[in-house]
């Protein structure tokens, strides 16, 4: 049987259900990809299987009506593992708890792909399960002996013309073969790579083609909240979770890390072999490592060994509390990006009567999560080896652990366990422990399991890069906003190098460092166009001592990355502009945009958080004192196809430099809303992060180390600190599908940055907004007059 | 050998052979292969590790199994063995049920990358245990104030955790 789509071009994509065979039990219809002409599984990229020959399938469609769905996305927390299940029963018309899910492993799901896409896997299974569907509507055709066009389909059974027959039945007895067509590649190192993260291929395959699919109208799962599936099994214990695998033979390791960021090894410490019988030390390179059998002796082993171990003195870095002058010292060259016409915004900045500028300011802050990153990997005297890893890039990471042990991708595989939430930071296939336990398997020959400690997790993972921002406005009479100029300085914020395999001194990915305006960009667009003219630069440099052994502070995305920061910005200046003007902080933003989606969904917020229109500051505002004093304020992000609003009240301590934020509204319009209640969890736990980064995150450093190493030093917001939080959805049939996850946490910095000036007056142009920095701020402020 | 050691965990008498300072974890991961609580921070300061030890939470990763011994030690896999005896519940109603507190965090959709999530529902059985009504001030300040630290949660379920918490004492009551 041959099926016939319209693509794009107009070319038409052929999609062949053929009959494999018969069985005795059973049955079933595998959906696999059809790969590209020109791209040989047996190349060097390799294939995504353990025998090459044979691709996991994406989609099958089993005789007892079950459903096995696999995909090399994983569910990073946010209720993916749902999202993907609605959308193929809707396309299947089938309900969502007859589907399993295979998650992420690189030998038992054909596609890769990094977990943080999800609008690009759910495009993806949506056009798998519609070519099923359309063959399945086949087989039934001729089983039925009833036109497609008369069929209906209703909980995986087809009826038509007074007959109907099951999906199981249709397969019963056969083993059927669909092939389905797809563009792309395998990921791969590459150091030309455009995103600069040294690796190519990172989107996995893309499903090619148009498939009939279903119209938003007649959805039926999606738009319910159907619940994440794996959470029963997390409530009870049931999980097998990464750092649960153990193996025949294991080893626990703890690593021995350098004394500072850039120390090379001089000597290792003694191990006390009648203290610790069972433990051995194993170094390549800058790599130390201390294992044994027993978990709780390798610890106490490796604290040993790590008081007498030897390491050059190395301060390389700046120290956190100069870390703007060093931004500014840096010998920026051109930018790495620029978005507008800069000869028009300087005309107009230069000639207008009114203009307005600002400094913005963000520290290093990091992915910090409660489960310090570990991994468990096997390397076999055949050379093969496997890899259990929480990683939301499983393909890439495959990639770069071949790379590093220079083998063929072939002999890599990649499995997907739950772990800890990584908010970004294994995007690019890497930053785990993953290289650490291939480097130790392979030396010692046995299984390894690698779990890293929380001060090295907080020393040693990669970094969401400061920010240092200039933004110049240009004002018309009125207060309108005529012209916009920004310029963005950062860091690197694309190193997905493995720690293990720079210390190890062994190959890794060769990231560039560059930036990128991100408030403009495929992910987003430009919120403000009633400005009439915009420039926005973003200037890139590599990370802070990159010049060191371990390759320094190492930038990397983290939820939002480049939005969250250059957004605080905008929207500071934003606020700023509307003060200048005596405007209605949202009256001032809705003068400023045409989208009626943006102008919607503030509104919305607005009336929720029962906003009264009047200009900040309140007339009550105060810079000095003992008692508390409010204020109330606002922001915008748009991206992926969404609108968000923030709203946030706080109350600020003068002489304390306390901030609390008492109430917080958050409101989306993210196209069609595919589960409101993972939605609203979404919504409320972004606000959490996006409060916590407002009001208490900063990686602080020295000269030679990270410092804020402990949940004491890097501290986190608490569930006390969490203000009650109102959420507003508007969900839409006609926009199609937005990120209604990842944008959230970009909302608390510049809502309670807007909030602090209604409260007192002052504008706070850094996060966080911890009491030593609003003190000063405050204190600054009430001596100018 | 020397460093046998009998624990009752979950009800159930186990022998486990381990230095007198093993932290409690590792012994209830390793050796026991109950490995609902996770390791965190190592030493105290954020609870992912949380167990109880005769009703009373305890951060696992500090407490050493010396400490544990002639105490009743419960992981959240014990969790509905607890709520089947507070209930005589048949054997074969036991078999099937959930603690509420369990059954309040699936209803609420509560864990995220859920790694946190096993301490969390230790300190809520703690809490109702001493508190079967508590408001939402009364929650906040068990998850943050009580020594030896706050619960933390980097997914940032924290709202849900309250709406969980205040299910179950529903539940509970009923």
């Amino acid at each position: 049987m041959t099926l016939k789509t319209e693509n794009s071009s107009d070319s038409p994509i052929t999609v062949t259900l053929t009959r494999r065979g018969f069985v005795k039990m059973g049955g079933a219809l595998f959906v696999s990809l059809s790969i590209p002409a020109g791209l040989s599984l047996h190349a060097a990229e390799g294939p995504t299987s353990l025998d090459p020959s044979v691709l996991a399938s994406w989609l099958e469609i089993h005789s007892d009506n079950t459903i096995l769905a696999r995909t090399g996305r994983t569910e990073t927390g946010t209720g993916m593992s749902a999202y993907y299940a609605q959308t193929i029963a809707e396309e299947l018309c089938v309900r969502p708890e007859t589907i399993s899910l295979v998650l992420g492993d690189t030998d038992r799901t054909p596609d890769g792909g990094p977990s943080a896409g999800f609008l690009d896997g759910m495009a993806n299974v949506r056009k798998v399960a519609a070519y099923t569907h359309q063959a399945l509507l086949g087989l039934a055709a001729t089983q039925l002996g009833v036109p497609v066009s008369k069929l209906t389909v209703a909980d995986a059974i087809v009826s038509g013309g007074g007959k109907s027959i099951s999906y199981g039945q249709l397969v019963q007895g056969q083993q059927l073969d669909l092939k389905i067509p797809v563009t792309g590649m395998r990921a791969k190192v590459d150091p030309s790579s455009p995103e600069g993260n040294g690796l190519a291929g990172l989107d996995g395959f893309t499903v090619t083609g148009d498939p009939p699919t279903k119209p938003v109208s007649q959805y039926k799962v999606i738009g319910t909240s159907y619940p994440m599936p794996g959470i029963p099994d997390k409530i009870t214990g049931k999980t097998q979770w990464t750092c649960d695998v153990t193996l025949p033979g294991m080893l626990h390791a703890r690593m021995v890390r350098p004394a500072t960021l850039g120390s090379t090894l001089i000597s290792v410490g003694a191990l006390d072999k009648k203290q610790y019988p069972t433990a051995q030390v194993v170094t390549k390179g800058n790599l130390v490592a201390v294992l044994s059998p027993n978990e709780w002796e390798a610890i106490g082993a490796a604290n040993s060994v790590a008081a007498t171990t030897k390491w050059t003195e190395w301060a390389g870095l700046p120290g956190s509390d100069n870390l703007t002058k060093a931004i500014r010292d840096y010998k920026w060259g051109a930018p790495s990006q620029s978005k507008g016409n800069p000869a028009e915004v300087n005309a107009v900045l230069q000639g207008a009567r009114k203009t307005m500028s600002a400094t913005y300011e963000l520290p290093y802050v990091r992915h910090a999560p409660i489960g310090p990153f570990l991994a468990v990997a096997d390397v076999r005297s055949d050379g093969s080896v496997i890899v259990w890893t929480h990683s939301a890039q499983l393909q890439g990471l495959r990639a770069q652990i071949a790379n590093t042990l220079s083998i063929s991708t072939d002999k890599v595989v990649v499995r997907w366990l739950d772990h800890s939430g990584q908010y970004g930071r294994t995007t690019f296939g890497g930053d785990g422990a993953e290289a650490d336990a291939v480097i130790l398997s392979q030396l010692t020959g046995k299984p390894v399991r690698v779990q890293w400690t929380l001060q090295e997790d907080l020393a040693w993972s990669s970094v969401s890069p400061a920010y240092v921002l200039d933004l110049k406005a240009a004002l018309d009479p009125n207060g309108h906003v005529i012209a916009f100029r920004s310029a963005s300085y950062t860091p690197h914020q694309s190193d997905a190098r493995l720690l293990g395999a720079i210390l190890a001194g062994m190959p890794c990915c060769l990231p560039r460092p560059g930036s990128w305006v991100a408030t403009e960009s495929p992910f987003s667009a430009w919120a403000y166009d009633k400005i009439p003219t915009r420039l926005e630069e973003a200037y890139g440099m590599p990370n802070l001592a990159a010049e060191s052994a371990s390759g320094g502070l190492r930038g990397n995305i983290m939820r939002t990355p480049g939005q969250r920061q250059q957004n605080f910005a905008v929207e500071g200046l934003m606020n700023e502009a509307a003060a200048s003007a005596g405007a209605d902080p949202i009256q001032f933003r809705i003068n400023h945009i045409t989208d009626q989606r943006l102008i919607d969904i503030l509104n919305a917020t607005a009336k929720a958080a029962g906003w009264e229109p009047r200009p900040s500051p309140h007339p009550r505002a105060r810079k000095s004192g003992s008692a508390s004093v409010t204020g109330r304020g606002l922001c915008i992000v748009v991206r992926n196809n969404a609108y968000w609003v923030g709203i946030a009240e706080i109350a600020v301590t003068p002489s304390t430099g306390a901030v609390q934020v008492t109430k917080f509204a958050i409101g989306v319009d993210c196209g069609k809303i595919i589960n409101p209640r993972q939605l609203d969890r979404c919504m409320k736990s972004g606000v959490v992060m996006g409060l916590s980064e407002a009001l208490k995150e900063e990686v602080t450093f020295d000269k030679s180390k990270v410092t804020s190493t402990n949940w004491t030093r890097y501290k986190i917001l608490t569930m006390e600190e969490t203000p009650e939080i109102k959420v507003v959805q508007i969900s839409r049939d006609d926009k199609g599908f937005g990120g209604g996850s990842e944008a959230a946490n970009a909302l608390g910095p510049p809502a309670v940055a807007a909030a602090f000036f209604d409260a007192t007056g002052v504008h706070a142009r850094r996060i966080p907004l911890t009491p030593a920095y609003v003190t000063t701020l405050l204190k600054a402020q009430s001596r100018t007059p | 050998m020397a460093n046998e050691r009998t624990l009752s965990v979950n009800g159930a008498k186990q022998v486990v052979s381990a230095a007198p300072e093993t932290p409690l974890l590792f012994v209830l991961r390793n050796e026991l292969k109950l490995t609902g609580p996770r390791l965190g921070c190592g030493m105290a300061q954020c609870g992912a590790c949380s167990v109880l030890l005769d009703g009373e939470e305890v951060r696992a990763c500090i407490t050493p199994i010396s400490y544990a011994v002639g105490k009743q030690v419960t992981t959240i896999e014990g969790l509905p063995a607890v709520w089947a005896a507070e209930e005589s519940l048949s054997a074969a109603d036991a078999a099937k049920t959930l603690h509420p507190i369990q059954q309040a965090w699936i209803d609420e959709q509560v864990p995220q990358c859920g790694y946190c999530q096993s301490g969390m529902m230790i300190a809520a059985v703690e809490l109702l245990a001493k508190n079967p009504n508590p408001s939402v001030a009364q929650i906040k300040d068990a998850f943050t104030n009580k020594p030896p630290s706050p619960h933390l949660c980097r997914c940032g379920t924290y709202s849900a955790i309250i709406e969980a918490v205040q299910r179950a004492a529903k539940a509970m009551k009923a």
